[in-house]
């Protein structure tokens, strides 16, 4: 699914120094994986989003994605395959004030090319258990609420990848669960699944962890291989 | 299939944000009522000057007056010279005047009773109803042996005969005109208020002599007006009548003109000055309130979009091209601004049926103004919409979502 080789990404700052934010990373992610990327910030963790994201491009190295190297397409091919491809969870949520749940749901459905759209937005917020609650706007939501929201509108265009950055980041630890157990179902049923995270503990739900340090990855372990790894340094 | 979307979520949008779209609608609403406003009175005010002007200065007009200097208005009376005879001189040697009347006028409180009017007293040649395209629509105008006797009988307007006789028939009925008595033979035509707010029907119309040696106990005349048989003729003609009045007032070389001649020709110019100002300096001035609607709409949608910088990132994230961006923006602005200004020309009008019918103004033609509303308020919509949807799609999605 994912397919990055030797990737760098390079800030030049007006100083005209050079900071590094992805040194020579190399990642497979496969079809149906469930992976977390941790890191602590500054680590390169949301650079490393915002690429596989194709919200951003790297300064070297190539990007493959669903079979299609997309390193150098253009800001229009990048929207039409965010749109078609990936779906996105974001910490803050993002859901637009003052818009119906279904209403926020329908966006990515404007910037489509299917020819009919109804349906599908009142179909996702279905799949997270919100049919009640479709005209209810973000204000009358809780924040647990409100990011299943968020994750019916990076299914309605049913992508093949769902990115989630801190999707827990800003949820009290009940609602927290129920965002991760609705990404284990998902997973369940073959979506491939990134979830960026500082959270160790949210790492740990997911089927494998990729370390970052310095813009380097510095660790790519299955879960098991971690809670030994958690556990030797606990001690 | 994804355009329709878009124009029917930039909508949506809109409705969500209620406060800063009237704001925004405001800004053009203002601005575009009163530009409507003005166009309306303005052509309004523009027929009733050509109307006015038309009715007593045709093409085949000149019109003296007494004293120089000064097209209208200027010196009159005692400082002046102008005389009947002189007139009498001009029809005679210059040919091709078809009429004329000669006038002269005073201000006098008129009674009837205990009924005081303070009115304009016209005296008049017995030609004056040609000459001046004005009848007596009740009783008669007086004849030339009333002017030659110097007979004190008197042409009243619809306004004096309200003010005097209220329902009573002013017919044959005796008047005092300042301490004269006078009977009244006609009611005049009425004319209504002239562009300057001056009552046509406060007037007594009284032959020319009989104000001279009666009220006025003056022997000169204020003005005169000639009717030409050729209107081509009028700036050859006009040359002409100097020479006669300059002779006959004994004026050597280099003293100035003491009277003025009039003819269509600065008629036409007047009123084209005047029309500039209808139709150039005061749209311009709305114009200008326009412009700074359409400043204030574009601010507000600028600084919204501090405010959306989220959403913009958003929408990028899920598909939005940069063009789609854009193309919202622009159409929330220009929509915004676009409705503003229909409901500004609703208001626009509204208001000037309300003053127009406060000046006799008459019933104004919505469609001018209308459609240079539409046009206006369109054209900013636009202007106002293209900076701030440039800088909404300039945004990064990254940046934005951070």
């Amino acid at each position: 699914m994912i397919e990055l080789q030797k990737v760098a990404k390079i800030y030049r700052r007006p100083a005209n120094d050079e900071v590094p934010a992805l040194v020579d990373v190399s990642l497979h992610i496969g079809r149906g994986e469930f992976v977390a990327i941790v890191g602590e910030s500054g680590s390169g963790k949301s650079t490393l989003m915002n690429i596989i994201g194709l919200l951003d491009v790297p300064t070297q190295g190539r990007y493959r994605l669903a079979g299609v190297d997309v390193t150098e397409f253009n800001p229009n091919d990048q929207a039409n395959m965010r749109n078609r491809k990936i779906g996105f969870i974001f910490q803050a949520f993002h859901l637009l004030p003052r818009t119906t749940a279904l209403e926020n749901v329908e966006l990515p459905l404007l910037y489509s090319n299917r020819k009919s759209i109804s349906g599908l937005a009142r179909k996702a917020l279905e799949a997270v258990h919100l049919a009640d609650r479709l005209q209810h706007r973000p204000s009358e939501l809780s924040g647990g609420q409100q990011q299943r929201v968020a994750i019916a509108r990076a299914l309605v265009n049913e992508p093949d990848l769902l990115l989630a950055d801190e999707p827990t980041g800003n949820l009290d630890r009940r609602s927290a669960m129920e965002i991760i157990s609705i990404f284990q179902s998902l997973n369940r049923d073959g979506r491939t699944i990134v979830l960026v995270t500082h959270d160790q503990e949210v790492a740990r739900y997911t089927s494998r962890i990729v370390r970052l340090e310095h813009g380097r990855i510095v660790a790519d372990e299955t879960v098991e291989e971690s809670k030994v790894a958690f556990a030797q340094e606990a001690q | 299939m994804k355009i329709p979307r878009l124009i029917r979520n930039s909508f949506l949008m809109m409705g969500r944000y209620k406060l800063r779209t009237s704001f925004m609608m405001l800004g053009s609403l203002v601005g575009i009522a009163a530009l409507t406003f003005v166009l309306s009175v303005g052509q309004l005010a523009q027929q009733k000057i050509l109307e006015m002007v038309g009715r007593v200065f045709s093409d085949s007009t000149i019109v003296i007056h007494a004293g120089g200097g000064m097209m209208m208005g200027g010196p009159r009376g005692a400082a002046t010279r102008l005389t009947a005879d002189d007139i009498q001189a001009v029809a005679k040697e210059v040919p091709g005047v078809a009429d004329w009347d000669t006038q002269q006028s005073v201000t006098l409180p008129v009674r009837r009773g205990d009924a005081t009017d303070n009115a304009q007293i016209l005296g008049e040649s017995e030609r004056w109803q040609r000459v001046w395209n004005r009848t007596a629509t009740r009783g008669d105008y007086f004849d030339e042996t009333a002017v030659r006797a110097s007979a004190r009988v008197a042409v009243i307007g619809e306004t004096v005969a309200q003010e005097l006789f209220g329902n009573d028939d002013p017919i044959g009925a005796d008047i005092q005109i300042g301490s004269a008595p006078f009977k009244v033979i006609g009611i005049l035509e009425p004319w209504g208020t002239d562009p300057h707010g001056m009552d046509e029907d406060n007037v007594v119309v009284v032959p020319v002599t009989t104000l001279m040696r009666r009220l006025s106990n003056l022997d000169k005349i204020g003005m005169a007006k000639l009717l030409i048989n050729d209107p081509g003729q009028a700036e050859q003609m006009k040359v002409q009548i100097a020479e006669v009045l300059r002779q006959r007032h004994a004026l050597s070389t280099g003293q100035p003109d003491d009277f003025s001649i009039l003819t269509a020709t600065e008629v036409h110019r007047v009123i084209g000055e005047i029309q500039r100002v209808i139709f150039l300096y005061l749209p311009l001035v709305a114009a200008v309130s326009l412009v700074v609607g359409g400043i204030v709409s574009a601010s507000l949608m600028l600084s919204s979009i501090n405010d959306r910088i989220g959403e913009i990132g958003l929408r990028r994230a899920v598909g939005a091209h940069s063009a789609d961006i854009r193309l919202q923006f622009l159409l929330e602005t220009a929509t915004t601004i676009v409705v503003g200004g229909l409901v500004g020309i609703a208001v626009g009008y509204a208001v000037a049926e309300i003053a127009a019918n406060r000046m006799h103004l008459g019933t104004a033609n919505p469609w001018l103004a209308t459609a240079l509303g539409i046009a206006a308020s369109s054209v900013v919509g636009l202007l106002a919409g293209v900076f701030p949807a440039i800088r909404a799609a300039r945004l990064e999605p990254a940046e934005a979502l951070r």
